[in-house]
This record gives structure tokens, C-alpha cells and sequence, in this order.
């Protein structure tokens, strides 16, 4: 799992400060907040792999919205690419967007063979509450990327490391 | 978290609040006041729970869209239509600021939108009657919009989108 891309389990991801969708800048460790999050960095709109797994996301965001995670999207679009793509697929999370392509280098995440387009690498980290990386996917491959269930049992490992009362109390 | 943040519509400017600021009809008419307290036990019999994030002394005037369930109404706080008010305050562009508010732990009581201009669109407005009024300097700020896509609250006491324990 995650060969390829610069952070892999165990990492912390630096800290960084981008415009979101709608134009106001966000941290990500703000954004990250105290609860699990999907970090995910991909090509652009026009990109049919993007499109097909936004689908898979936005099927998990119903199950998400009641278990205390949260998803942010990262890519050089921006913000109102950004703006009218996430309202397109109906997404409900926040949109990250590096038009500048400052952070895409500072995280080593450039995609080197679309020089057209110079997006990030497809990939999705998720994250604990101080940045480190719990699991890496590199999705340069379509194939590679998480499916539900690696994301639920994901979500599920950081949620039960970080919640004191991962079982419930007892009398 | 022992002290709590209220938010009250008062005739006068309260004594002991943490901001206040004068309100006005959209066709400049007084409307009273709104204020916020930061203290554990309820200010004014009226004062409803409101996240703490969108009250700020500094805070520049604006609008409010004011949504209350009425006296005698009771409306769950998981009402599928409370959730779903929720989940388009979400989808939609961010207000300058959001809270819903509480009464108690199992019902919504309402909701404050705020923004710079004037907005028709309250998701919350589905819900109960809706007011929409000036505000002046000295209530409100601009906290970061939620994240996403968390609709629940972070216990039962914290009013949405309130985003962490404790």
C-alpha cells in the first residue's frame, strides 16, 4: 500500500493553508480538527477516475456525516471549479484547492507525467487528529485507491485509537 | 465544558452580557436586542443554546435569519427534516455564520444564520417561522465553516455545527 507517494503509515503530514471552495483560507490541521479525516488529492474535475470514485465517496459521506469524521478534497482546481464541481456531485465537505501549485510541490504529490495539467497524484491518506498518516493509498492506478470497506475499517481503527470511550461505559 | 453561550432577543441592551447588539427591522424599524452570555447557568428565561464559535464582541454588522420553533412546539433534534436542514446548510455556500439552537438535549429549538447581504435561502426555515433582521456591530464574527459532512453534534448538549468533545 502507498508505494510511490512521499508519506506512508506513520508519517505526519506538515501542516499547510490553502483557499477553500468558496475562497476562505483554511488549515488543515483546523480542518482535521480532533476526529479522523479522509484526505484525499485528485487530478481534477475532468478526470473520469476522479468522477467515478467522488461516487464512491459520496456514498460513504451518508454513513459519514453521522460518525464523527471528516473528508477534504484537494486538487489545482480553483475555487470556483472547485465550487461548481462539489455542487455537481452533491458533496458536502470541504474542497482544498492549490492553483498556485505551491503545496502539490511541497508535498511532493505532482503528477510529473500530465504536463498539461501539473495536478497532484491521485491518493488518499487517512488522517489522526496530529497529522499522521494512519493509511496511504496511492491511486495512480485506479485500482489502487481505497474502496468503502478500506475506508470504514480505516475510520474505524483511528476512531477506536482516539475515543477514550470506544467501549461503552459500564455500570 | 462548564460554561455554556446563550443567545436571547431582549427589549433592552442586557446587563452582564458577553456582546450585544441592536436589531432592526429590514425597513430600519427597531427590533430589540440580541445578546450573548458565556456562563453556565441560563441568563433570561428566553435564552436558547447557540455555538460559542459565532459570537464576537468585534464582530461587523450584518443580517440575521432568526428561525424559532414557537412556544408549546416541540421538534426533535433528530427529526429527519432537522437532519436534512443539516445537511444543506452544508451542501450550499457557507453563511458568515451558523449555529442551530437548544433549549434542551433532545430538541431543536430553532436556528441563527448570518450573513453580510441579505439571503432569502434558510434550510432551516422549512422548519419554523423565520425573521429576518439587520444586526448591528458587537455580536457576531466569522468562524471557519464546518468541514463536513458531520451533521450530528458533538453531544447532545453542544448545538451544531459545534465540532469537537468537551
Amino acid at each position: 500500500m502507498a508505494e510511490g507517494l512521499p508519506f506512508a503509515a506513520g508519517d505526519a503530514l506538515p501542516d499547510f493553508e490553502l483557499p477553500d471552495q468558496n475562497g476562505n483560507a483554511r488549515r488543515l490541521r483546523e480542518l482535521v480538527g480532533t476526529d479522523a479525516t479522509v484526505l484525499q488529492t485528485f487530478r481534477g474535475w475532468w478526470c473520469p477516475k476522479e468522477q467515478r470514485f467522488f461516487r464512491r465517496l459520496i456514498a460513504l459521506q451518508d454513513e459519514a456525516e453521522v460518525g464523527y469524521v471528516r473528508f477534504v478534497s484537494l486538487s489545482v482546481d480553483p475555487p470556483p471549479v472547485s465550487a461548481a464541481f462539489r455542487a455537481g456531485l452533491g458533496a458536502r465537505w470541504t474542497f482544498l484547492c492549490d492553483p498556485d501549485r505551491g503545496v502539490v510541490e511541497r508535498l511532493g504529490l505532482r503528477e510529473t507525467t500530465d504536463t498539461l495539467n501539473d495536478p497532484f497524484v491521485p491518493a488518499v491518506f487517512v488522517l489522526r487528529p496530529d497529522l499522521q498518516v494512519h493509511s496511504a493509498y496511492n491511486g495512480y492506478w485506479f485500482w489502487g485507491r481505497p474502496t468503502a470497506d478500506e475506508l470504514v475499517r480505516d475510520l474505524r481503527a483511528v476512531t477506536r485509537d482516539i475515543r477514550a470511550d470506544w467501549d461503552a461505559p459500564t455500570p | 465544558m462548564t460554561e455554556r453561550c446563550w443567545l436571547a432577543l431582549v427589549d433592552e441592551p442586557p446587563h452582564a452580557a458577553a456582546a450585544a447588539a441592536e436589531l432592526a427591522e429590514p425597513d430600519g424599524a427597531p427590533a430589540g436586542w440580541l445578546a450573548a452570555w458565556m456562563q453556565r447557568a441560563k441568563p433570561v428565561r428566553s435564552a436558547l443554546r447557540v455555538d460559542p464559535r459565532i459570537v464576537d464582541p468585534r464582530g461587523d454588522r450584518g443580517w440575521v435569519s432568526l428561525v424559532l420553533v414557537p412556544p408549546g412546539f416541540a421538534l426533535p433534534f433528530d427529526d429527519l427534516a432537522v437532519q436534512q436542514a443539516r445537511r444543506d446548510v452544508l451542501a450550499r455556500p457557507p453563511a458568515r455564520a451558523v449555529s442551530t439552537l437548544l433549549r434542551d438535549s433532545s430538541h431543536f429549538q430553532g436556528a441563527i444564520t448570518v450573513t453580510d447581504q441579505r439571503r432569502d435561502a434558510d434550510p432551516f426555515a422549512r422548519l419554523a417561522p423565520r425573521r429576518v433582521l439587520r444586526v448591528g456591530r458587537g455580536l457576531f464574527g466569522r468562524p471557519a465553516p464546518p468541514v463536513g459532512p458531520t451533521i450530528e453534534r458533538y453531544g447532545s448538549a453542544n448545538p451544531w455545527p459545534w465540532d469537537r468533545y468537551g
